[in-house]
C-alpha cells in the first residue's frame, strides 16, 4: 500500500510544482492595451478603452477598468484597437496547394504549410490574426484544413486549432468535365457505402483479416461481438458497423465516414450556380449539409435563393463585383455579390485579396462603399468568419474569455489611410510596424540597411527624396543601364518561375 | 495654331453638348470640394446650359433636390483604357505620328460607362503602345452624344509614344531569330530608343517639302504638341528625359514631355524637376510590382509632389470595384499625399497637362458641369460615386 502511495504522492507534488511554475510564468505575461478607441465587434465602440489580457486570454474590456499591478501596459492614445481580421478560407501560405489524388481526405495541409511564406508576413501587415488554411480547389475531396496564426517558425507554434475541416470541390478539377466531377463526387460516398457493406459482410462471413489470422494460427476466432460503434448519420446507414472496430477501417475511408456521420466541418468549392446545385445535392444526400460552408466564385451567387433556402453559410471569393453582358441587349450588368447574400439573409464571410494592400480590410471597405453597413462588413471579416471555422467562441471580437488578439490601427480599420501599427496575438506582441523592414521599401522604395531587397533580383538603391543629380544630364549612365538590363533578364526568368508556381497553386 | 484650336474647339463642342441639355439643374451636398483650394459646406451647385453658374454655400437642400454627402469635380484620367478591339494596333511601322486614335474609338463601347459611372468624366485616350511613336491622342468626355467628335474636348491633344519593353515585344517571330527581312524591328530596348532618336533627328533635318508625319514631329519638338510617353522603368524615364535635353541642345528647348505609367519616377525626381517633366502614375496594384519589372513605391506621388513635379493619377488598365481612379487617389493618400493634393492629381493637374483646364477640372462658374457625387468621404474605399453629372445632365442618378 505504502509503496503504491509513494509514487502517486510524488507525482502529485511534481505536478503541483510544475503547475505553480506555469502560473508564475503566466502571471508575467499580463498585458494591458489602452487605445483611443476600441472597436470590440461586440456591441458599442469604447472611447479610451482598456483591454486586459492574462495568460493569452482577454480578462476585461472597458473604460477605466482596473488591471493587475504587474501588467505590462501599452498605450496607443491616438490609435484604434481592433480584434483582428479572420481569414476563413485560404490556400496560400502552402507549398503546392493542390493534390493530384482525387480523394485525398487522409492528407493534412499541416504538412504543406510553409511558416516562412511571405503570405503570413503580409497577413500580419494587413491585420489578419487567424487563417484557416485549406487545400486548393483542384480536388474532389481534399485534405484536412488547419487553423494558424501568421506568426511562428514551425506549424506547431502557429497552430490555433488543428483539423478545421475538409475541402471538397463541386467544380471540375483540371482535366475533368462537369459530369465526371459530379460522378466522382457521388462515387466518393457510394464507394464508401460499398466498402462498409463489404467490410461488415466479410466480418459476418468470417472472411475478415482477424478471423482468418486466428484460423491460420489455430486459435478460436473471436465471437461476433460489437467492438465498434454503430454508424451515426442522418441519411444512409450501413447496418452492423458496430462489428468493426473503427481502427480497422481503411484510413482512406475513415475520414469520409466521419463526413457522412456529420462529424466533419466541410468547405465545398463552387465556381458556378450549377456547381452549387451539385454541392447542395451531395451534402443533402450524405447528411453533411448542416456542417457545410460553400466557398463561392463566379456565377455561384446566382444560386443565392437556393443557398438561402437551405440555410448554408458562404465564403466569398476575392472578386466581389460580378460583371456580365446581357446576351440580348449587350448591356453591362454589375452585381455586388456580398449585397446579394446580405439581402437574402445568408451568412457570409469574405476572403482577402492577394496582398496586404488588398487584404480583408480592403474587401470590407468596398462592402461599405457598396451599401452594406459597417457592422455587416466587419462581421463578414471577423465574427462570421470565426463562426464558420468553428472558432466563434475564441476569436473575432474583443470580449472576456476570447483569445487576446488585438490589432492596433493608426485610424479607422476600413480607411485607406490607416495602417496596422501593432499586432498582439494571444497576448504577445508579434508585429511592430516600426520594425517592419519591408514597409520602408514598399512605401518609399528605400532599401533599409542590412536587409535583402524586396525582389532579390532587383538592385534597389536607397534614394532620398532630396537627392538631385548634380550632373548636367550629358552623362547617360550607360554602365548603369547595362547593368539594370542584365538584371531585368534575370528577374524575367524568375517571374516566369513564379508564374508557373502560381498556376500550380490554382 | 495652338491658341486657335483652343478657341475653336470649346466653341464647337459646347454647341454639340448644349443640344441635349434642356432643363437647368442643381445639386446639393454637405461638402463641395471645388478643387480650387476651397471646401464649401452645405452648398448648392447650380447648372445652366451644361455649365456651372453658381456655387451657393450654407444652404439646405430644397425639396426634391438631389443631395449627397460630397461633390467633387468630375475626375480626369489621362491614361484611360478604352476598348478598341484587337486589330487596332498599327503594325506596319514603328513611327506613325499621324494616326489618330479618335478614328478607332467605338462610341458604343461599354468601357466608357465604366469610366463615367466611377466619376471619371474626362479621359485622354492613347493609341496602344506597341509602336514606338503610335499616333495622336484625344481628350474627350466619357458620355454624352453618341458621336466621338461631339464628345471630343481636344482633338490631336498629344503625341503618344512608348519606351521600354512593350514596343518591341511583338516583333519577335513565333520561332527562330528575327534575322529575315520580314521581321519587324526593333526587337530590343535599345532599338526602341534608336527609333525615337531617329524619328526626332529625321524631323529636325528634313528638307524641302515635308510630309505630315514630319510636321507633327516638328510640332512636338517645338512644344506645341505634348509628348505623352509610356515609360515604367527608371531607365526608360531617363531615356525620354535625356532625349528632351538632347533636343534642347539641338535648338528645341521647349519640347514638352509627360511620362505616362511612370512607376519608377520616384527614383529620378531630380531629373524630372530639371527637365520640367510631368508624370502620370499607374494604379497601385500588386504591392507596387508593375510592368517592365518596375517597382512603384506607395509614396511615389507624395515624394514627387513635394519636389514640385506635376503628378496625375490614372487607372490605366486596372479593373475591379477598388481599382477606380477615385481609389487611386485614396492609395495616393495612403502614401502620404494630402486630400487636397490627391484631389488635384485627379482633377486640376491632369486638366492642365491635357490643356483643357479652361473647361474641366474644377467646380467654378463657367466651367463644364461635370460632377462626381459621393456617398461619403471622396476617395475612401468605404465611399463610392453614386451620381454623375455630365455636361449639366444627371447621367447617373443617386436616387
Amino acid at each position: 500500500m505504502n509503496q503504491q502511495l509513494f509514487p502517486t504522492l510524488f507525482g502529485a507534488l511534481v505536478a503541483l510544482s510544475l503547475a505553480s511554475a506555469a502560473s508564475a510564468q503566466a502571471g508575467d505575461s499580463n498585458i494591458v492595451i489602452k487605445a483611443g478607441k476600441v472597436i470590440t465587434n461586440a456591441g458599442e465602440t469604447i472611447e479610451n478603452g482598456t483591454i486586459v489580457i492574462q495568460n493569452g486570454r482577454i480578462t476585461a474590456v472597458g473604460q477605466g477598468i482596473e488591471y493587475p499591478w504587474n501588467a505590462e501596459v501599452k498605450e496607443y492614445p491616438g490609435s484604434v484597437a481592433f480584434p483582428g481580421f479572420v481569414e476563413a478560407h485560404s490556400s496560400r501560405g502552402m507549398d503546392r496547394a493542390n493534390e493530384n489524388i482525387d480523394v485525398a481526405a487522409f492528407l493534412n495541409v499541416k504538412d504543406s504549410i510553409d511558416p516562412v511564406s511571405f503570405y503570413f508576413e503580409d497577413a500580419l501587415r494587413a491585420g489578419v490574426t487567424t487563417i484557416n488554411v485549406q487545400q486548393g480547389d483542384e480536388c474532389v475531396v481534399g485534405g484536412m484544413g488547419y487553423i494558424v496564426k501568421p506568426t511562428g517558425m514551425t506549424v506547431e507554434e502557429m497552430t490555433v486549432r488543428p483539423n478545421s475541416g475538409l475541402a471538397m470541390s463541386a467544380t471540375p478539377k483540371r482535366g475533368k468535365s462537369r459530369a465526371t466531377q459530379a460522378q466522382s463526387l457521388r462515387e466518393v460516398f457510394s464507394g464508401l457505402q460499398r466498402y462498409l457493406e463489404d467490410t461488415v459482410g466479410d466480418k459476418r462471413q468470417g472472411l475478415d483479416h482477424a478471423t482468418r489470422e486466428a484460423l491460420y494460427q489455430g486459435r478460436e476466432a473471436d465471437e461476433e461481438t460489437a467492438k465498434g460503434r454503430s454508424m451515426a448519420g442522418s441519411t444512409w446507414k450501413v447496418d452492423g458497423l458496430e462489428l468493426i472496430p473503427r481502427w480497422e477501417i481503411d484510413e482512406k475511408q475513415a475520414p469520409l465516414l466521419k463526413i457522412v456521420e456529420g462529424n466533419q466541418r466541410m468547405f465545398v468549392f463552387c465556381d458556378s450556380a450549377q456547381a452549387v446545385a451539385l454541392a447542395l445535392e451531395v451534402a443533402t444526400d450524405n447528411g453533411f449539409l448542416h456542417r457545410t460552408s460553400l466557398v463561392l466564385e463566379g456565377t455561384s451567387w446566382k444560386a443565392a435563393d437556393m443557398i438561402a433556402q437551405r440555410g448554408v453559410p458562404v465564403i466569398l471569393s476575392e472578386s466581389l463585383m460580378y460583371r456580365e453582358r446581357d446576351p440580348v441587349s449587350g448591356e453591362m450588368i454589375e452585381t455586388f455579390v456580398p449585397k446579394v447574400f446580405q439581402d437574402k439573409g445568408v451568412r457570409f464571410a469574405l476572403r482577402g485579396g492577394s496582398t496586404a494592400s488588398k487584404g480583408l480590410w480592403y474587401q470590407a471597405a468596398l462592402c461599405v462603399g457598396y451599401g452594406l453597413t459597417r457592422d455587416q462588413a466587419l462581421a463578414a471579416t471577423t465574427t462570421t468568419s470565426a463562426d464558420l471555422i468553428g472558432l466563434g467562441d475564441r476569436i473575432g471580437s474583443l470580449e472576456v474569455g476570447k483569445d487576446g488578439n488585438v490589432v492596433i490601427f493608426s485610424g479607422d480599420p476600413l480607411s485607406v489611410k490607416s495602417f496596422v501599427e501593432f499586432v498582439v496575438i494571444e497576448g504577445e506582441l508579434v508585429y511592430d510596424r516600426s520594425n517592419d523592414t519591408r514597409v520602408l521599401h514598399l512605401d518609399t522604395g528605400a532599401q533599409p540597411e542590412n536587409t535583402a531587397p524586396h525582389d532579390p533580383n532587383a538592385d534597389f538603391k536607397p534614394h532620398g527624396k532630396a537627392e538631385v543629380p548634380d550632373d548636367d544630364g550629358s552623362d547617360t549612365d550607360a554602365g548603369e543601364n547595362e547593368e539594370e538590363h542584365e538584371e531585368d533578364e534575370e528577374s524575367d526568368a524568375d517571374d516566369k518561375h513564379d508564374d508557373d508556381k502560381e498556376n500550380e497553386d490554382k | 495654331m495652338m491658341t486657335l484650336s483652343f478657341l475653336i474647339l470649346p466653341l464647337l463642342s459646347s454647341v454639340a453638348t448644349a443640344a441635349p441639355v434642356a432643363a437647368d439643374l442643381s445639386v446639393h451636398a454637405k461638402v463641395v470640394y471645388t478643387a480650387t483650394g476651397e471646401r464649401v459646406e452645405n452648398a448648392r451647385v447650380s447648372i445652366s446650359d451644361g455649365k456651372i453658374v453658381a456655387i451657393t454655400p450654407g444652404v439646405d437642400a430644397r425639396d426634391g433636390e438631389t443631395s449627397v454627402l460630397a461633390i467633387t469635380p468630375g475626375m480626369i484620367d489621362l491614361s484611360a483604357h478604352a476598348t478598341m478591339g484587337s486589330r487596332s494596333v498599327e503594325e506596319t511601322t514603328e513611327i506613325r505620328p499621324g494616326f489618330r486614335v479618335a478614328n478607332t474609338l467605338d462610341v458604343f463601347s461599354k468601357s466608357w460607362e465604366r469610366h463615367l459611372y466611377s466619376g471619371v468624366t474626362t479621359v485622354m485616350v492613347h493609341p496602344y503602345d506597341n509602336n514606338c511613336i503610335g499616333g495622336l491622342s484625344v481628350v474627350l468626355k466619357t458620355g454624352g452624344a453618341e458621336n466621338i467628335a461631339a464628345r471630343t474636348i481636344k482633338a490631336d491633344a498629344a503625341l503618344r509614344g512608348a519606351l521600354g519593353d512593350q514596343p518591341s515585344q511583338r516583333n519577335h517571330p513565333a520561332f527562330g531569330r528575327p534575322t529575315d527581312f520580314y521581321s519587324r524591328r526593333p526587337t530590343t530596348r535599345m532599338g526602341v530608343e534608336w527609333e525615337w532618336r531617329k524619328a526626332m533627328y529625321d524631323a529636325l533635318y528634313a528638307e524641302g517639302q515635308i510630309d505630315s508625319d514630319t510636321a507633327i514631329l516638328r510640332r512636338a519638338l517645338s512644344g506645341e504638341l505634348t509628348i505623352f510617353a509610356q515609360a515604367w522603368a527608371t531607365q526608360d524615364i531617363r531615356t525620354i528625359c535625356y532625349l528632351k535635353e538632347e533636343m534642347a541642345r539641338e535648338g528645341h528647348p521647349n519640347m514638352r514631355i509627360i511620362v505616362d505609367a511612370a512607376a519608377e519616377a520616384w527614383r529620378e525626381p531630380g531629373l524630372l524637376v530639371r527637365t520640367k517633366t510631368g508624370v502620370i502614375l499607374p494604379p497601385y496594384e500588386h504591392e507596387g510590382r508593375t510592368e517592365d519589372n518596375a517597382f512603384f513605391a506607395l509614396s511615389s506621388a507624395k515624394q514627387l509632389v513635394d519636389l514640385g513635379v506635376a503628378v496625375a493619377l490614372s487607372s490605366h488598365t486596372a479593373a475591379g470595384p477598388g481599382a477606380t481612379l477615385g481609389s487611386q487617389a485614396g492609395f495616393a493618400q495612403r502614401g502620404g499625399l494630402s486630400f487636397a493634393e490627391a484631389l488635384a492629381a485627379v482633377t486640376t493637374t491632369p486638366a492642365r497637362m491635357a490643356g483643357v483646364e479652361n473647361r474641366v477640372g474644377t467646380i467654378e462658374a463657367g466651367k463644364d458641369a461635370d460632377l462626381a457625387l459621393w456617398n461619403g468621404t471622396p476617395f475612401e474605399l468605404t465611399s463610392r460615386v453614386v451620381g454623375v453629372v455630365l455636361d449639366g445632365k444627371m447621367v447617373l442618378d443617386p436616387r
